[in-house]
């Protein structure tokens, strides 16, 4: 086997035209996931009657099957739904009009939704309860108290663990070439395909997921830093 | 004028506070003694309706809220017109010293912030802490970390301030600059509840002294009275417990 390794470099600067398609599945799915996590994660912490029994259930779902599925359940059982709703309402919406990569997600953001709930579960544990209870006790509503006091520290408590979620949604968006989204991994098959040259493509793609992985956590380390600062002693 | 009347609080089995009466006047400063576990804690914390009593009712001035379902609104005025000091300080660990003094001004009370800036900073002043507006509770000691949540209580010009064991938590050495903070608030005429097992303390600043034990007040006078004539044994044999030496007074 012979390796080209000026492929690599030629086959890397075509990666990147994919680059957008990775970034965005990950940014959709990280940022929609935080919310929806958040809202679990309160849902259950509240014990809000059907909601947190809902959230438990999809909690237990999500992360009691894999993330490929949530892909393919959606792609295949959403367009049923939609046209099903659709049809009954009369309207002249079909699933035709929502291209591929709305179903990615709506997918990843499910799956990110569940794993997130998790951590900001920790984060807002990890809040003592006495400062809660000071909230109260100067007048503060439930929602100023999340907002103004338990969110900032569950967040940057959680911080750690959210840039792991971050890098775990980045690689498993390479999951969206099961459904002809071509991002970075659907472009290596593509060019390794056309040129016969698989391992340097790979290498390629490899490379290209391991800066964007050093990017988010040297972004996270960044974002700890300048977030953390009341939790160091010393000097401001 | 803080009126607590038939309070009742019950855990599980165990009835903790049984239908107790209290008032405090305008100014008065009363210190509440009593063994642990006799509800002390409780029953402060049922004026503010962070425990929420079973039956009885809390009022101040003209703001009477009833037994263990009160209105949202009802609750949220009593906490405006009460600020707590808590044993542990639970300040707001992300804010500066200034910023959880003006976290009830700009956010509940609605003043803007120049102007809460302004009271705060005052407020700090006044505990001592001038030079420490923008420390993090991280970076400050005990006794002056207890001092930030006095400021942000007094901050608040509340009817009442609760003090609950407000010095428990520090070193020895840092129990004096608080309780100085304290006294000299109370010389201010504000009114305020204080748990403490401070007798000293009690003695200097306390217009009245409320004895507890039991889930019951078991009884209540003036400082010299309790400490020098207590008519109940049970209140007798606890001050014995806490204060050995003998108390001469010839
Ligand atoms: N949230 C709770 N759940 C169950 N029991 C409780 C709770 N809070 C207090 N108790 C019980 O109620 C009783 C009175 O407690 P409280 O904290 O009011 O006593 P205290 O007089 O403040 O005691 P200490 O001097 O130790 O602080 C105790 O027996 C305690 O175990
Ligand atoms: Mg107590």
């Amino acid at each position: 086997m012979n390796l080209d390794p000026s492929f690599i470099w030629t086959a890397g600067l075509s990666l990147l035209q994919a680059l957008p398609e990775t970034l965005w599945i990950t940014f959709v799915s990280v940022a929609a996931g935080l919310v929806i996590g958040t809202a679990v994660a309160l849902c259950r912490m509240y014990h809000i009657p059907v909601l947190s029994q809902l959230s438990a259930g999809y909690v237990a779902f999500v992360r009691g099957t894999p993330m490929l599925m949530h892909l393919l359940l959606i792609y295949f059982g959403l367009p049923v739904l939609i046209d099903g709703i659709s049809s009954a309402m009369g309207w002249s919406f079909t699933s035709a009009s929502i291209p591929l990569i709305g179903f990615v997600w709506i997918a990843f953001s499910i799956t990110a939704g569940a794993y997130m709930s998790e951590v900001v579960r920790a984060g807002i544990q990890a809040v003592d309860k006495g400062q809660v209870e000071a909230a109260q006790s100067i007048g503060m509503t439930t929602i100023q108290t999340l907002r103004r006091i338990i969110l900032p520290q569950a967040l940057s408590v959680s911080l750690p663990n959210l840039s792991n979620s971050v890098i775990g949604m980045l690689h498993g968006s390479t999951l969206a070439y099961t459904i002809s989204v071509v991002e970075i991994n659907a472009r290596a098959q593509i060019v390794a395909a056309d040129n016969w040259k698989y391992f340097e493509a790979y290498i390629a793609a490899a490379i290209l997921f391991w800066v964007l992985t050093i990017l988010i956590e040297w972004i996270s380390g960044w974002l700890e830093y300048r977030l953390n600062a009341y939790q160091r002693g010393g000097a401001l | 004028m803080i009126q607590l009347s038939g309070l009742s609080k019950t855990f599980g089995t165990q009835q903790v506070l049984k239908e107790i009466d209290l008032t405090v006047d305008k100014g008065e400063v009363v210190v509440i003694l009593g063994p642990s576990g006799s509800g002390k804690t409780t029953m402060l914390r049922c004026i503010n309706y962070l425990e929420r009593p079973d039956a009885g009712e809390v009022r101040i001035g003209h703001l009477a809220v009833q037994g263990k379902h009160p209105s949202r609104r009802d609750i949220h005025q009593l906490r405006q017109r009460t600020a707590m000091v808590f044993q542990q300080y639970n300040l707001f660990k992300h804010r500066t010293a200034l910023e959880n003094v003006m976290e009830g001004l700009t956010v509940v009370q609605r003043i803007p912030r120049s102007e809460a800036r302004e009271i705060s900073a005052r407020m700090l002043e006044k505990v001592g802490l001038g030079s420490k507006l923008d420390h993090y509770p991280g970076q400050l000691s005990g006794g002056q970390q207890q001092r930030v949540g006095i400021a942000r209580a007094l901050a608040l010009n509340p009817e009442v301030i609760l003090f609950d064991e407000p010095t428990s938590a520090l070193d020895p050495e840092l129990v004096g600059e608080v309780l100085e903070v304290i006294r000299r608030i109370a010389r201010e005429g504000i009114t305020m509840i204080v748990v403490t097992h401070e007798m000293g303390f009690a003695r200097d600043v306390a217009n009245r002294v409320v004895f507890m034990d039991g889930g019951i007040i078991v009884e209540e006078g003036q400082p010299e009275e309790i400490f020098q004539r207590p008519r109940e044994e049970r209140t007798r044999q606890f001050l014995q417990r806490i204060m050995p030496e003998p108390n001469y007074s010839i």
